[in-house]
């Protein structure tokens, strides 16, 4: 079978993730991925179509809390653990051009 | 003083209660080894020694006020380095979070100081709990304390190796896939995963959240217990916490109700691919155990072998949704790139975002949000995603339909001892088969305890006890039974 996976698609998928990738780990990825998703064809060999998924850790209901006021992170923390700040303000890179 | 080697979480509060040696003493001690000792092993990425040594002095204030002593008072931990610590490191053993620092205690955290633990240090690990080997750390390689030319298995090797090599007496640990029990299964060492939901994830770095959870390791089954009984809890910034009540039986075990347990022992664990010596040590343990007047059954549980490949879809999709928050803008940058630059068809924040990750990551974590990224994208979502949802379903109706007739189930942790480094780094299929029999315990959301067969000439082989949700009383009493038959 061929893979679901060409240089493009890992191109596009990698631009999705926001992760550059040299070209050797483009070549290595491509590899290992063929070969991995060769082996998930297993799973097709089983009849699901009357099982159902399996969405969480648990089947459990959700569970909610109290709709109440609560104390937020201390935010002179927050800010200190941020990169960068400046007069009480977070610095990040130019979002509109 | 007691040495090193021979302290157990017992040992250190009935020392500290008859005046033997001070928390301070022991604390000072361990820094002295691990400085002699680690530079071999690798099993710490940063050490805690200042504020060590004030945990260490609170426990010795509050003795000689004569104030009650928690239940970890002045015991030496390791804490792997994806949980929180305020004001120190959380690597996850990344680049792109090296200069990281805390901003505040995981729940765990919090819990081990309130009962008096003194931390150490953090340990090493595969980049974001992702590997099972620790040699996807971006800092170091952790190396086997029983023999440094092989792995300490992974992903939370540091924490293991410390409590190996007797560089802490317990430590805590995260297990997604098998992530405790595989390296204390190669080191020698008991790591339980407790029942999904039991140990509050909140300051965790997470990986794959409806997988991860955190335990501890130890050097007996009782200290794992103890350290257990102080972490577990339900937690409101954890909303798949639990609140579940747990009896007497937990700590302190009654072996009239142990022996009336009845073992099942899986045809699918016990499979032609099995190195011998985890074969034979496995059936000495079986043997041990029956001596106490276990009873033992054979089961099946038939969906196993798909477990691997539905663990590898649904793992990857959750990474790649949780790490997208480390781009390298939030938490902490990788120094030295230009945050301005752009070109024709990237903004300058879609380069920062390409740069930052795309140096900040290491192989594998690039690997599995990519391999997550696609089974979550369109088109693929259903024939992958979904389908190994299905089949997470399936495994857990395997172990639902075992414990109508078992109480326990027993398999092998791995299927090799621990093996060279450099062995499966080039393979990645071949290393993520050495979690074969941790994966479904996680997928089924049971607890799991890895203990090593002893007596053991070699390398160290591990068991596996895994019990029905919420009962780490069952294959923890069955645990401490074990140590004190094969203890003495």
């Amino acid at each position: 079978m061929s893979s679901p996976i060409d240089k493009a698609a890992l191109e596009h998928l990698a631009e999705l993730a926001r992760l550059e990738l040299a070209p050797a780990e483009e070549a290595k990825l491509l590899k290992d991925l063929t070969n991995i998703l060769a082996y998930f064809e297993e799973l097709k060999t089983l009849d699901t179509s009357n099982v159902k998924p399996m969405a969480g850790g648990t089947f459990l209901r959700n569970a909610f809390r109290e709709d109440t006021e609560r104390e937020n992170t201390n935010r002179g923390a927050g800010i200190e653990a941020f990169p960068e700040e400046k007069d009480g303000y977070l610095r990040i890179p130019p979002v509109f051009e | 003083m007691t040495p090193l080697h021979d302290l157990t979480i017992g040992k250190i509060r009935d020392g500290l209660r008859a005046k033997k040696f001070s928390a301070l003493e022991i604390a000072q001690a361990f820094f002295e080894y691990i400085k002699d000792k680690d530079p071999e092993i690798g099993a710490y990425l940063s050490l805690r020694e200042t504020e060590a040594a004030r945990e260490a002095e609170a426990t010795d204030l509050a003795l000689a006020k004569g104030e009650a002593l928690g239940p970890l008072a002045g015991v030496p931990m390791a804490v792997k380095d994806n949980m929180l610590v305020v004001g120190g490191p959380a690597t996850a053993a990344s680049r792109i979070l090296e200069h990281y620092v805390s901003a505040y205690d995981a729940t765990v955290i919090a819990k081990l100081k309130a009962a008096g633990a003194v931390i150490l240090g953090k340990t090493n690990l595969d980049e974001f709990a992702m590997g099972s080997s620790t040699e996807n750390s971006a800092f170091q390689v952790t190396k086997n304390p029983h023999d440094p030319t092989r792995v300490a298995g992974g992903s939370s090797g540091g924490s293991a190796a410390a409590v190996a090599a007797n560089m802490a007496v317990a430590a805590l640990g995260s297990d997604t896939g098998g992530s405790i029990r595989q390296p204390a299964a190669l080191c020698g060492v008991v790591g339980m995963k407790p029942t999904y939901g039991t140990v509050s994830r909140s300051g965790i770095i997470a990986m794959a959240s409806s997988l991860d959870q955190v335990g501890p390791f130890a050097k007996t089954v009782e200290d794992a217990a103890i350290v257990f009984d102080v972490i577990r809890g339900i937690d409101p910034l954890d909303a798949t916490s639990v609140d579940q009540i747990y009896g007497t039986d937990l700590l302190r075990p009654k072996l009239e109700n142990v022996k009336k347990l009845t073992v099942g022992l899986p045809e699918e664990y016990f499979i032609d691919g099995l190195d011998p010596e985890v074969a034979g040590a496995v059936e000495q343990a079986v043997k041990q155990l029956e001596s106490l007047g276990v009873k033992f059954k054979k089961i099946s549980l038939p969906h196993t072998k798909y477990a691997l490949s539905c663990y590898y879809i649904i793992m990857p999709a959750e990474v790649s949704s949780n790490l997208a928050r480390f781009d390298g803008i939030r938490y902490a940058r990788l120094p030295g790139i230009d945050d301005t630059e752009k070109s024709a068809d990237r903004s300058a924040l879609l380069h920062a975002y390409l740069k930052q990750k795309g140096l900040g990551y290491g192989p594998e974590t690039k690997r599995r949000v990519i391999l997550g990224t696609f089974v979550l994208s369109s088109g693929y979502y259903d024939a992958y995603y979904e389908k190994a949802q299905r089949v997470r379903t399936l495994i857990k109706q395997d172990f639902d339909l075992a414990f109508r007739n078992v109480d326990v189930v027993l398999t092998p942790v791995t299927p090799t001892p621990a093996f060279k480094i450099g062995e499966k780094t080039d393979d990645p299929l071949a290393m993520y088969l050495s979690d074969i029999f941790t994966i479904p315990v996680n997928l089924a959301g049971l607890p799991g305890i890895s203990i090593p067969v002893r007596p053991k000439k070699g390398l160290p082989v591990g068991f596996q006890l895994i019990g029905q949700h919420f009962r780490e009383a069952d294959i923890l009493g069955l645990g401490q039974y074990y140590d004190k038959i094969t203890s003495a």
